[in-house]
């Protein structure tokens, strides 16, 4: 990625993962992306008692990564980015090109849900099945 | 909500274990950790003060495996039960799919239910979620102490349980009702999924 960045995560508000990029193995994404949503709702609450308008993006900067996060509303709701970056690389340089993706992720957002049967073939069995294995009763 | 990946053919969803302080919010996903299969869940990320008490949330995800040609995950969230953390209460409420209701069955903590009950209700509407259609089970923690201190699961059910969900007597602890539990949210939960899509 040209911005440097080392791991990108593009998640919903409530901290569930819609794609991902970058070296995730190095880190625990569905935690990540828990946590980052858990800051990025803490800190709008906040914002929201100051009566201030909420933080559009967020960074932290460590001695060998950084961390941005950003929210951007789409025609399908509000999404949140979570970016992890090295020494090699900088928070303007991460915020030129998260601009850049919102804009082409906007772009790019269908206007209406397009509606899919999901669970349909075989639920009952499968659902039994998955919960047994899962559960093991 | 759940989250429905067409692409990657994933579907996941949001549980939440509500209920007041030290109900055993925190037990049960401890347990479920320390019990489901290593490659069937991820992590457990506790945001807990230094005297272990839940501060922000404990997070726990699971694979159930395939349902239909779908990948399908639990994302396990407690709440912090104390009352002066309501509004990070909220924030873990939001995006929920279906809610655990852990109460404590100490007779003398039934105030306490009874108001973080009625606090679960005031959340779910704030959110703008209809506490009726969303998918509720109750565990009924702690059946393992002395019955003179303790309330049966039909006394429980009598002051908690209104809309008549199905309700769970439980000792976390020791895992006793855990899995049932969470088994019964997570039907609950693919089901509503499987009725809101058309056929």
């Amino acid at each position: 990625m040209e911005s440097g960045a080392r791991l990108t995560l593009l998640m919903t508000p409530a901290g569930q993962v819609l794609a991902q990029y970058g070296f995730t193995r190095a880190v625990d994404v569905m935690a990540a992306a828990a946590l980052g949503a858990a800051i990025f709702s803490s800190t709008t609450e906040i914002a929201k008692m100051l009566k201030e308008r909420e933080f559009a993006a967020l960074n932290h900067e460590g001695l060998q990564h950084g961390i941005f996060l950003g929210s951007f509303d789409t025609r399908r709701g509000r999404l949140l980015a979570l970016v992890v970056y090295g020494p090699d690389s900088s928070l303007g340089l991460v915020q030129l090109f998260f601009e850049d993706l919102v804009a082409k992720l906007i772009a790019a957002s269908p206007e209406k849900v397009e509606q899919k049967p999901v669970l349909a073939a075989d639920f009952e069995r499968e659902l039994t099945q998955s919960l047994a294995s899962l559960f093991g009763r | 909500m759940s989250l429905v990946n067409f692409t990657t053919r994933e579907i996941t969803c949001k549980i939440v274990y509500y209920g007041p302080g030290r109900s055993g919010k925190t037990t049960n996903l401890q347990y479920v950790y320390g019990r489901v299969p290593e490659d069937r869940r991820g992590r457990m990320v506790s945001l807990a003060t230094e005297t272990e008490r839940t501060l922000f949330f404990d997070f726990l995800p699971l694979e159930l495996g395939s349902i239909s040609g779908f990948t399908t995950r639990f994302h396990l969230y407690t709440v912090p039960g104390q009352v002066y953390y309501n509004s990070t209460r909220k924030l873990v409420l939001q995006g929920a799919d279906g809610v655990v209701f852990v109460a404590d069955s100490q007779a003398r903590q039934l105030d306490q239910n009874i108001e973080s009950m009625q606090n679960l209700q005031a959340n779910l509407l704030e959110l703008d979620e209809d506490a009726r259609s969303m998918p509720l089970v109750f565990q009924y923690n702690k059946q393992d102490l002395p019955s003179d201190l303790i309330l049966t699961p039909e006394e429980l059910d009598q002051a908690l349980n209104f809309w008549g969900v199905p309700s769970f007597p439980s000792d976390a602890l020791r895992g006793e009702g855990v899995f049932e539990t969470l088994r019964a949210v997570s039907e609950l939960v693919l089901r509503r999924l499987s009725q809101e899509a058309p056929a």
